[in-house]
Formats: C-alpha cells, sequence, structure tokens
C-alpha cells in the first residue's frame, strides 16, 4: 500500500501511510486508538476507499470496491466483533456466502465434512455440529478464523483479536497466527497491546495520528521504544502508595439474581469495599458482570441477598435513591448507559447532577450553572471538544469516556463503580483515567472496578475477587495475585491452595 | 484531530438546522408547480396568487393566523410527547375528548358565565389529559405499543362524542339538523382581535402554549430529562430519572394541550362543538406534520404551522379564483413532510462512522 491516505471531513484518518507485507510473515501495526489502524485496515479489506493512494498485491494495481473485490483477492479479515450468527452450527457458520449445494439446497453434510477437513489441515479443532451460541468467546473466534481460511485467504487481518480472550485463549491464539505463518499465510495483526507483539509478530509498524511513525524488526526493538513512538513521550511506571482503608462502605451478602432457565446469573455473591481502597473483579465478560453493576445501581432488581452501603440496604432500591445513598457508577458500555449521542456535552455532562444545587433549584434549570459546571468537567479532565453544543456522539471514543468519568467522579460519592472505564480508549486516556481513580482511592473512598482487562485489574487494584458464572470464586490480595493463578479461576478451574 | 470541524460558530449551525426544512419546502414546491403545469395553468402566477391570498394581504393573513391557532396548538401537543420518545398520534382524540367536556361544561355548569368558562377550559383539560393517561398506563403497565393505542382511541372519541351530538346534546333549535351542541355562553368567547375577520384571542393562547414549551424544553428538569429519555432511554434512566413519572407528566402534558387546541377553536371561533369539526379538519394531523417538519423545536413548529394553514387558506383561495383543486396545497404540503423525512435517511447515513467509532473505539471525530 502506497501513499494512502484518507480524510473524513476535516480530519485525515489516514496521512500519507506506507504498508508492505511479505509472504509468511506477521506484521503488527500499533498505535492509539485513532491513530488510522483500522481505517488503514478497512481500505485494505474494501470497507472504505482511500481518498488518495494505491494497493498492489504480488505487484499488480488493485481497487477494491467491497470486501466482496478483496475476498475474491484473497485478503481476509477476522472482526474484532464476531460476525456470526448464533443460532446456527459451526459448520453453517463457516461455509455462510459459499455454501455447498446440491442441486438448489444447502448440502449440510456437505458442509460438515468441509469444514472437518479444514480444522485437520490447519490443526484447529472443533466439532462443526456445535451451534456458534454455545461456543465460548475463544472458540468463536477460532470461528472466524476458520471462515477466513474457508475462503482461501492469503492474507489475514486480526483486528485486536485478544480484546475479549483470556489470557490462556490469548496464549492459544498467538500459537495459531504462528502456525498459519509457517504455513505461509501473511498476517496483520492490529493491536496495542505490546507484549503480544513482542510474542508473535516479525516485524512492527508504529502509527501515530494517521501518520506512518517507523517499522522495525521485532528483534531490533523493545516494549519501551514502541510504546515511546506510539505514544510520543514516554509512560512513567506508576507508583502506588499503600492502602489506608477507612472502613467498610460496600457489603454485598449473597446477592442472587435468576435468570430465565434454572442456573442463576448471579449466585449467593459476596464481596466487600473499604474506604480507601481499589476492589478490582476480574472475569471473562458474560459471567454476571453486567447483571451485577445493574443490581448494584438498580437497574436490576435482585431476587434476594443484601447491599449494604454504608450501612444502608439499598438492594432493590431505584437508581436515584442508590445513588443519593452514596454510590456512582462508570458504565460499562458508554454508548448505552454512558451518554445519547445526540445530546450535547452540556446535556452529558449533567445527568445525574440535574438535581444538585448547582444546576437546579425546585426544578428550574440554572443554565448558567450547568455551562460553569460542564466547562469545569471538559478542562479539568482534558476533554478535547469544539464547544459545549458539540454532540456527545461526536466526541472520540477516550474523549467522551473522560467527560463520563468526570461526571461520575464529581458526584464525590463515598462509591465508585468503575466498570470497563478504559475500555477501547488509548495510552493517554487510559493513563489518566487510572490516575483519577487513584485519587479517588487517596481521598478514601471505595472503588470498585470491573474490567476484563487483566492487566489494568493487576495494576490497579488492592484486593482481586474472580467471578465466575455469577459467583465469586476468589479473593486475592494484590502481593498474592498472579495472572497464571487469576486466568485458571475465570476459566472454571480449581486452585489447589485456598487463597482466600 | 479531536477538533470537529463544524459546530464551531453559530451560523453554521442555523443554516444546518435550516437546511433540510428549506429545501424540503422548495422540493415541495417544485412538484407543486408540476401539477399545476399539468393542470395548464403558469406555476409562478398560481404561486403569487396563492401567497397574496394567505400571507401578503391582511385579510387573508388573519384568516391564516386563525387556521393556525388550532394546528400550532396541536404541534406543541406532539412535540411534547415526542421528544420525549413518546410517539403520541392520539393528539386528534385527545383534543376531541378535551374540547368536548370543555364544551359540555360551559354549557351545563351553573354560575357566572366567566368562571364557568375558566371551569370549562381547566375541565378540558383534565380530561384531555386523561385521555392521553390511557395510552400510557397501558405502555406502562403492559407493554402495548403506544402508536397503536394512541392512534385507535382517536377513533373512539370521535365516535362517542358524534353519539352524543347526534343525540342526547344536539341542538334542537333553529332547523333541528346539524349535528352540534348549543352556542356557548356570550361572556365566555373569546375576544375577537380584528374587526373585519374572524382572527381571535384564541392565537395569543397559542403563542402561550409556544412560550411554555419552550419554558419547559429549556429551563426545567424535568424537560431535560425528558429529553434525554427520548435521546436514549437507558441513559436517563443509569441517571437515576424516574422513567414513568416522567411519561405520565409528559403524556398528561400533551394531553391536556391537545385539549386547549379544540376549546380555543370553540370559544374563540365555533362557540359550539359540532360533530366532526376537529377531525374533518385534520387539525391534528397537520400539526404532526409542522412537528415533524421542525424537528420538534417549538419556535420552528410554531412557524412551519402558520406556513402550512398559509398553504391551506391559499390553496382555497386559488381554487375560488382560478380553478385550481385545494388538494394542490395538500400535495405540497404533503411533499414536504416527504422530503423532510430524507432527513431521516441522511441522519442514519451520517451516524454509521459513529457506529464503527464505536466498533473500534476509535477517535474520529
Amino acid at each position: 500500500m502506497k501513499h494512502i491516505t484518507k480524510v473524513y471531513g476535516s480530519l485525515y484518518a489516514n496521512n500519507d501511510v506506507h504498508l508492505t507485507l511479505d509472504k509468511g510473515e506477521i506484521l503488527a501495526v500499533v498505535g492509539e486508538n485513532g491513530a488510522g489502524k483500522s481505517t488503514l485496515m478497512k481500505i485494505l479489506y474494501g470497507l472504505e476507499q482511500p481518498t488518495s493512494g494505491k494497493i498492489y498485491l504480488n505487484g499488480q494495481l488493485q481497487h477494491f470496491r467491497s470486501p466482496h473485490d478483496a475476498i475474491n483477492q484473497k485478503i481476509g479479515m477476522v472482526q474484532q466483533h464476531f460476525m456470526l450468527l448464533n443460532p446456527c452450527t459451526v459448520a453453517e457458520n463457516i461455509v455462510y456466502g459459499r455454501e455447498p449445494r446440491k442441486g438448489l439446497f444447502f448440502d449440510r453434510e456437505e458442509a460438515v465434512r468441509v469444514t472437518e477437513a479444514l480444522c485437520e489441515k490447519y490443526g484447529l479443532h472443533i466439532d462443526p455440529r456445535r451451534l456458534v451460541g454455545d461456543c465460548p468467546v475463544g472458540l468463536q473466534q477460532r470461528v472466524e478464523i476458520l471462515k477466513v481460511l474457508y475462503q482461501d485467504a492469503d492474507i489475514i487481518i486480526f483486528d485486536e483479536p485478544s480484546a475479549v480472550l483470556t489470557p490462556q485463549e490469548v496464549n492459544e491464539l498467538l500459537r495459531t497466527m504462528r502456525k498459519l505463518a509457517e504455513m505461509g499465510k501473511s498476517i496483520i495483526i492490529i493491536t496495542h497491546k505490546l507484549h503480544e507483539v513482542m510474542a508473535v509478530a516479525d516485524r512492527v509498524m508504529v502509527m501515530r495520528l494517521g501518520r506512518y511513525i517507523q517499522e522495525m524488526a521485532k528483534t531490533e526493538t523493545s516494549i519501551e521504544e514502541m510504546s515511546y513512538l506510539m505514544v510520543g513521550r514516554r509512560i512513567v511506571e506508576r507508583q502506588v502508595p499503600p492502602r489506608k482503608p477507612t472502613g467498610r462502605v460496600l457489603e454485598v451478602q449473597d446477592l442472587v439474581l435468576a435468570g430465565s432457565e434454572a442456573k442463576n446469573i448471579l449466585d449467593h455473591f459476596s464481596i466487600h469495599v473499604d474506604g480507601g481502597e481499589i476492589v478490582g473483579i476480574a472475569g471473562v465478560s458474560g459471567n454476571g458482570q453486567s447483571e451485577l453493576i445493574q443490581c448494584l445501581t438498580g437497574l436490576l432488581q435482585p431476587t434476594s441477598g443484601k447491599v449494604m452501603l454504608k450501612g444502608q440496604d439499598v438492594a432493590g432500591k431505584s437508581v436515584g435513591d442508590i445513588r443519593t445513598a452514596g454510590c456512582a457508577c462508570i458504565p460499562e458500555d458508554r454508548y448505552l448507559w454512558g451518554c445519547a449521542a445526540r445530546a450535547s456535552l452540556t446535556e452529558t455532562a449533567i445527568m445525574a447532577h440535574q438535581r444538585s444545587s448547582k444546576i437546579s433549584r425546585n426544578g428550574l434549570l440554572n443554565n448558567k450553572g450547568a455551562r460553569d459546571f460542564t466547562q469545569s468537567l471538559l478542562d479539568g479532565y482534558d476533554v478535547r471538544n469544539s464547544g459545549q453544543t458539540q454532540k456527545a456522539g461526536e466526541l472520540s471514543g477516550g474523549n467522551i469516556q473522560k467527560l463520563i468519568v468526570a461526571r461520575e467522579i464529581e458526584q464525590h460519592s463515598p462509591l465508585l463503580i468503575a466498570a470497563e472505564p478504559t475500555r477501547g480508549v488509548d495510552i493517554g486516556a487510559m493513563e489518566f483515567i487510572h490516575n483519577k481513580l487513584l485519587e479517588k482511592r487517596e481521598q478514601g473512598d471505595a472503588v470498585l472496578l470491573i474490567s476484563s482487562e487483566l492487566t489494568e485489574i493487576m495494576s490497579l487494584s488492592d484486593r482481586i475477587y474472580v467471578i465466575y458464572e455469577g459467583r465469586a470464586v476468589g479473593e486475592f490480595r494484590k502481593a498474592d495475585a498472579t495472572e497464571e493463578d487469576l486466568g485458571i479461576l475465570m476459566m472454571g478451574g480449581k486452585l489447589n491452595e485456598a487463597v482466600s | 484531530m479531536k477538533q470537529s470541524h463544524n459546530a464551531k460558530n453559530f451560523g453554521p449551525r442555523l443554516w444546518r438546522s435550516l437546511r433540510q426544512p428549506l429545501i424540503a419546502v422548495a422540493f415541495g414546491l417544485l412538484v407543486g408547480a408540476l401539477v399545476i403545469l399539468a393542470c395548464g395553468q403558469n406555476p409562478i402566477a398560481v404561486y403569487i396568487e396563492m401567497f397574496n391570498k394567505s400571507f401578503f394581504t391582511p385579510y387573508y393573513l388573519f384568516s391564516t393566523l386563525t387556521r393556525a391557532t388550532p394546528i400550532i396548538i396541536c404541534a406543541m401537543a406532539t412535540g411534547m410527547a415526542w421528544r420525549a420518545g413518546y410517539i403520541n398520534i392520539g393528539v386528534e382524540g385527545q383534543m376531541v375528548t378535551g374540547t368536548f367536556v370543555a364544551t359540555v361544561c360551559a354549557l351545563f355548569i351553573p354560575g357566572p358565565p366567566i368562571l364557568a368558562g375558566l371551569l370549562a377550559w381547566i375541565a378540558g383539560m383534565i380530561a384531555g389529559a386523561l385521555y392521553a393517561l390511557l395510552p400510557a398506563v397501558l405502555t406502562w403497565k403492559f407493554q402495548v405499543s403506544m402508536v397503536i393505542t394512541s392512534l385507535m382511541l382517536n377513533y373512539v372519541a370521535n365516535y362517542i362524542t358524534s353519539y352524543f351530538v347526534t343525540y342526547p346534546l344536539k341542538d334542537t333549535a333553529g332547523d333541528g339538523l346539524a349535528l352540534q351542541t348549543p352556542e356557548i355562553h356570550e361572556l365566555m368567547r373569546l375576544p375577537r382581535l380584528s374587526t373585519t375577520s374572524t382572527f381571535n384571542a384564541g392565537f395569543l393562547i397559542a403563542v402561550a402554549v409556544m412560550l411554555f414549551m419552550v419554558f419547559i424544553t429549556k429551563r426545567t428538569v424535568f424537560g431535560y430529562e425528558s429529553k434525554m429519555g427520548g435521546f436514549n432511554p437507558s441513559f436517563a434512566r443509569y441517571g437515576g430519572t424516574k422513567q414513568v413519572k416522567v411519561m405520565i407528566i409528559t403524556m398528561a402534558l400533551s394531553g391536556a394541550i391537545a385539549s386547549i387546541a379544540g376549546t380555543a377553536e370553540v370559544f374563540g371561533l365555533k362557540y359550539r362543538y359540532a360533530d366532526g369539526m376537529l377531525s374533518s379538519t385534520s387539525y391534528a394531523w397537520t400539526g404532526l406534520m409542522a412537528a415533524l417538519i421542525a424537528d420538534l423545536n417549538p419556535v420552528g413548529m410554531f412557524f412551519v404551522s402558520i406556513f402550512l394553514s398559509g398553504l391551506q387558506i391559499g390553496g382555497s383561495a386559488i381554487q375560488r379564483s382560478l380553478g385550481i383543486p385545494l388538494e394542490i396545497a395538500t400535495i405540497i404540503q404533503c411533499c414536504i413532510t416527504l422530503f423532510v423525512s430524507v432527513k431521516l435517511i441522511f441522519k442514519v447515513r451520517q451516524k454509521k462512522p459513529v457506529r464503527e467509532d464505536v466498533k473500534e473505539g476509535g477517535a474520529q471525530a
């Protein structure tokens, strides 16, 4: 790819970027979110057309008008968010789009046979007759990979492939990638997890702000150098002072949320959080974290159990009452819960503050107070914006997240629930948000951190619980926690020695 | 790269919000021109005649504003509910119910006419609000689609009032053929604002309703919470707003405002309730179109309502003078609404990058 430039409005998403890929090579494209990696890959996969620039494949000039063109040229992409049909079987998903036929009809047996042959060829084992919806995330990703292989791709693009996986699954994935490269496939992996780059890539290309910065062989670089190139400045290793607990803030006792089937979504879940500490909840997403957050914040009614917040049982109370009792929450999905795309920044910033004396009196809004308050959040939390009338949906992911974090921290509540506080934000914003959480802890407040990002949990938490199928299955002090032990518990395994 | 290029200052933003309706009006008039050509007339001459006889001569301007009165108020009633995400298309039924109750109260409440008249207005608003709460409660308790219930309740209201003016409350004075109630007391009637036409104080009530709407949307916590609920109910819920309460208040206000629309028509213009007087004139639906065209902005709805009623007045004028069918106005009106709806498609297209943003967690502004 030569001189690739892509302009959205006045924004250069890609500015004169070059990319080369050799056969059998693994190239890692690294950069912060918004650096233009995804855009570049979308251009290569035909999802976007470049404003200018050319793509050559084996010396031939190509014009990809749609992914269909790219697939015909043997380019495949494993999406970050799987494009799978959950109610269908593995085999049906893999052959979808190029189904084997028997006359006019779909040949299901042939599909299964093809899938088995494919699994055999690449050593990726999976039961072709299983429903995709029943497969764990790691296997679903494997289906995605097999789908791309079925389309006979020689170039495979992986978009943030490890975002949803456990450490064990990540290792498995990295092994698969190496194996595919050895079989002659060329692989591009987009990521911002640098230890994965070091583990698997042959060559690294760094992008920043839409520009090509540098590329180097993996053997000639280090994690420090890459992160310096990505961010444009050095990231300082964080020093966390020891915790000073200030008494119980949250105690969850035997919380149960019945599911639609026999199994409970939350099953006698018990934890506690003290003031002045950050407590992490580690787990593979989909093990009851979302429901836990919703029960704690009042969005869902738990079936039974107690949620003691500052000594007051708030289980089953309304969201407003729980917020008044002293709970703020950075929601896990910022676009679903955290904002409304069409709301202005002012409207986004005053949510849950709208009845405070700064913003309103007797139900009447103080518009100047609201604007001043919003401006203080925008300035204090470095939210890049073009004025308060800008729409929340127009901010970048990192900036809207910073605004939401600002809004919730400024509640000055004794308890802050931080759910996936840095999902999909760049390193700069991540560092900023982490510092704000630690500041909150320094002030003696309690922080409950729920994240599927294990490194985030490990680096911030004073204590760590693991959640598996709605139960708290392990409790660690920071010093005792290892990635391996947490990973085993997250997958439903057992540890030999009792930890808690 | 984080700076968005638009929304930087007021001018472009004003243009952005006006662009769509203006283009739609231009296209609507263009389609109308084609139809006029098909009738064998000169579109420019017809349009000049049409606008002269709706906006640019005092008598017709007063007619336009008189007709606009219920349309403006219906638009506000629609906007009140829609901006909170409650698709109330039962404004007509709420208006009919409220107006009928107000008229009956005005006819039968004893005592000084001014006081009785005031009570009649209030009773009408309460009736309209209760009638709007019917679909709201059905939605809340049984998750029934409000679109369907509120629409169906229009027919219920129309037929029930139709029964009452046909039998028990029919005015038997005169020839006794018209399906209508007797006239209300003279002291209850709204004063005329012009000596030469029927233009009356109802228009001032419409202005007041608009100002009330602006106040609610811009200055109250309720307005903020209902707007956020309309944008993203999950966001509002997460922020601790009491959504059932917001829905009940929203729908009650919507119904009460709807009742004012028809009551102003009875007390200011007709002085009696006649069968079909509010439904055959399509006030509620024209108001709904105005609300759509103005994207629920109160001031915008006010002016669009006046524009649409001008089209209707001008349309009937050219029918009389040039023999162009009145339906030309309806055609233009519907084309404008149609072309404004194209906005929805634009919006979907604009949303796409945002969606991808979510997917990548990326930072494209």
